[in-house]
């Protein structure tokens, strides 16, 4: 790392100019708290995006992004190239266990009040990019051009449709024209691939940048004191990171052995007859389309959905009081648990209807 | 158990539960097509009654039939068994008459004729380059497209781009089967004179066995040969008729002789049974043949593929299957 140049010593940081943010990072000290267990999501969702990044990239040097040449390019990526359909599979299961730990992470932090004063804006940031995931399963969905994914996205354009005003402006935007054709496969990816990463590392930058501001949630059943002592962020944090990242890739690798990513049949779309099945995030707002139908469409698809989005961002400055311990919070635990039962039923009863009744 | 764990331990149980809908969601999924699971298994079958077909579920997969069968149904109990080098099917379906005539010569005492009657047969077409809605469509975008569409012609059919390429596998109880092989073709894009079933490389088929002014067999059994099953003569077992005289009265001689397939056209080899009013096929070939003409299995992909059931008829006079998907076991 270091190099001598005549009588100075110069470091490859120096060289770029970055030597004082690298000694920042060498300097910085963090709390023992930051490596207790329930704080380990962030880490894990740092791990998890890294890795999604990667995966993510060595698909794009494989992608054709036209509707007669993508599923044809996916499936080469998948199973003429070596290990291709585990790093599609470590890409699959990624997401679907990054959007899993993002839950956790907000319930974590909901339970122990992390989103109070003076904390408000990571809370803020973290819902954002909770929002914001989705979007990244809905464009990459379209990606393979295969049955699953081509007839998820017309229904999902149809509901995005139904808003009123702006609903057919929005689709024909997505789609870039009436169909979804080769201009909407080329939207999709260059959101899926620059766009939403772009908007996605900004909001991370942002959300670490407050914390490392403001500071972690104190600890409040331990008398709300931090402990004393601190580990320096290099090599120990670091290490960590790295030992994890290892250990995530190797699980997620053996699940896509085992379990290979699935990839559906070419996209058709003379077939009217494919019954796209929702993903498992999805089924409750699936089943709140299916129970508000007709000119109450807009109450599932936009007002129930856009209330619980806008009632999660603007949680902190509802429940403004100090007090953090779930116990001494009652009315609002009591709510979310309402929320969180009505969630569960209804993502239950999408299971029952989009998967359990096809078997009968 | 201190708070911090049973928080700890609710954030698990969600987490849990997310997971089982994820492996759940893709079981369910997977099961909208009508899926064939080629069993994984050490050794290979050594015949249609070798005890490791018990490892493969059957799978009775419908059939519709069309034209001369329009209205009428047929199944087919499918299993599949593969090793580390090659795939085995097993086929049983019930057909009340064995059909092994394919225009078989017969004498009167005064002059040849053709019998009326076809023969027994099932193919698979598989693709080896993707074909343009085959995964939806099946055999109605290929092998009974309607005349007039871009991808027939006078009762023959093909792809509708050199781009699309599928391999077509054909047993046939009187011209294939007798040699111990299923006919190996491919199909491509449709051509003018010969639609777009080609044989593979090498040699194979079957010869028609006729004087060159079609009124007579040209060859009988050679002198030490014998018939092959279902007294089908084979084209190798064969020589010259020169002296007719030496036939009877109710004498039959193969048509259509089986030639011995060699190359590509070999890759496919076969054993059957016909007893109980039910025919019982095995067919077996390399996982990946290393031939263009031929799709390459891998372990880890799926495949569609449908099939086509001939009971004593000709190619338009058929039973089809639906779509059908093809996935390997672990």
């Amino acid at each position: 790392m270091i190099k001598t140049t005549g009588k100075s010593t110069e470091t490859v940081f120096d060289h770029l100019a970055i030597s004082g943010i690298a000694r920042r990072l060498q300097e910085l000290n963090v709390r023992t708290d930051a490596l207790t267990w329930h704080r380990f999501f962030g880490a894990l969702l740092l791990v998890l995006l890294v890795l999604l990044v990667l995966s993510g990239a060595f698909m794009a040097f494989y992608y054709s992004p036209a509707p007669g040449s993508a599923y044809d390019s996916v499936d080469y990526a998948l199973f003429t190239v070596p290990f291709g359909d585990v790093i599609k599979g470590v890409h699959h299961y990624g997401w679907n266990l990054f959007l899993m730990v993002l839950g956790v992470h907000l319930v974590r932090a909901f339970l122990v009040g992390a989103y109070k004063a003076p904390r408000q804006l990571v809370w803020v940031s973290g819902v954002m990019i909770l929002l914001i995931v989705p979007t990244f399963i809905i464009t990459g969905d379209l990606l393979p051009w295969d049955q699953k994914g081509y007839w998820s996205t017309q229904v999902r354009l149809s509901i995005i449709g139904s808003i009123p005003f702006i609903g057919d402006f929005i689709v024909r935007l997505l789609q870039g024209g009436p169909l979804t054709g080769i201009v909407a496969l080329t939207r999709f990816n260059v959101l899926h691939i620059l766009f939403l990463p772009c908007l996605l590392v900004l909001l991370i930058v942002i959300h670490l940048h407050i914390i490392r501001h403001r500071g972690l949630s104190q600890p409040f059943l331990s008398g709300g004191n931090f402990s004393t002592k601190t580990v320096p962020f290099f090599p120990v944090i670091v290490n960590r990171w790295l030992i994890l990242f290892l250990c995530v890739t190797l699980v997620l690798g053996l699940i896509s052995w085992y379990w290979p990513a699935p990839l559906g049949d070419p996209a058709d779309p003379t077939d009217s007859n494919y019954v796209p099945k929702p993903e498992w995030w999805v089924l409750f707002l699936n089943q709140l389309v299916t129970i508000f139908r007709g000119p109450l469409s807009v109450i599932g698809s936009v007002i129930i959905p856009g209330g619980l989005a806008g009632l999660l961002i603007a949680l902190p400055f509802i429940d403004s009081s100090s007090e953090r311990h779930p116990a001494r919070r009652k009315k609002v635990i009591l709510v979310a648990a309402i929320i969180a039962i009505g969630v569960l039923v209804l993502s239950i009863m999408g299971y029952m209807e989009h998967f359990r009744a096809s078997h009968a | 158990m201190s708070k911090l764990k049973k928080i700890g331990s609710i954030l698990f149980l969600v987490l849990a539960f997310g997971i089982f809908f994820i492996f759940n969601s893709h079981e369910v999924t997977g099961a909208a097509k009508q899926s064939v699971t080629v069993a994984k298994v050490k050794n290979a079958p050594a015949g249609l009654d070798d005890p490791v077909w018990e490892k493969a579920k059957a799978v009775d997969a419908p059939f519709e039939g069309k034209e001369r069968f329009a209205g009428k149904k047929a199944s087919v109990a499918t299993k599949a068994v593969y090793t580390d080098q090659e795939i085995y099917f097993l086929f049983s379906w019930k057909d009340a008459t064995r059909s092994v005539t394919k225009g078989a010569w017969t004498y009167d005492g005064q002059k040849w004729s053709n019998q009326k009657g076809n023969e027994d047969r099932i193919s698979l077409l598989f693709e080896i380059n993707r074909i343009k809605n085959y995964a939806t469509k099946g055999c109605a975008v290929v092998c009974h497209v309607p005349e007039g569409a871009p991808n027939a012609k006078d009762g023959k059919f093909g792809t509708s781009s050199a781009a699309e390429k599928g391999d077509l596998w054909h047993w046939k109880a009187a011209r294939s089967d007798p040699a111990g092989f299923a006919d190996d073709t491919w199909v491509t894009v449709i051509s003018e004179k010969k639609g777009g079933r080609k044989g593979d490389a090498g040699k194979g088929g079957d010869t028609k066995n006729m004087t060159d002014d079609k009124s007579m067999p040209k060859y009988m059994l050679a002198p030490g040969k014998k018939l092959a099953k279902n007294g089908i003569l084979l084209a190798s077992h064969s020589v010259e008729i020169k002296d007719y005289s030496v036939f009877k009265t109710g004498d039959t001689i193969t048509y259509r002789m089986p030639k011995m397939p060699e190359g590509s056209r070999a890759d496919i080899k076969a054993a059957s049974r016909y007893a109980n009013g039910s025919w019982t096929v095995m067919l077996y070939r390399q996982l990946d043949t290393g031939h263009e003409d031929d799709v390459a299995f891998n372990p880890r992909k799926k495949y569609n593929f449908t099939m086509a059931l001939f009971d004593d008829s000709g190619d338009e006079d058929s039973y089809d299957s639906e779509v059908l998907s093809l996935q390997f076991g672990r």
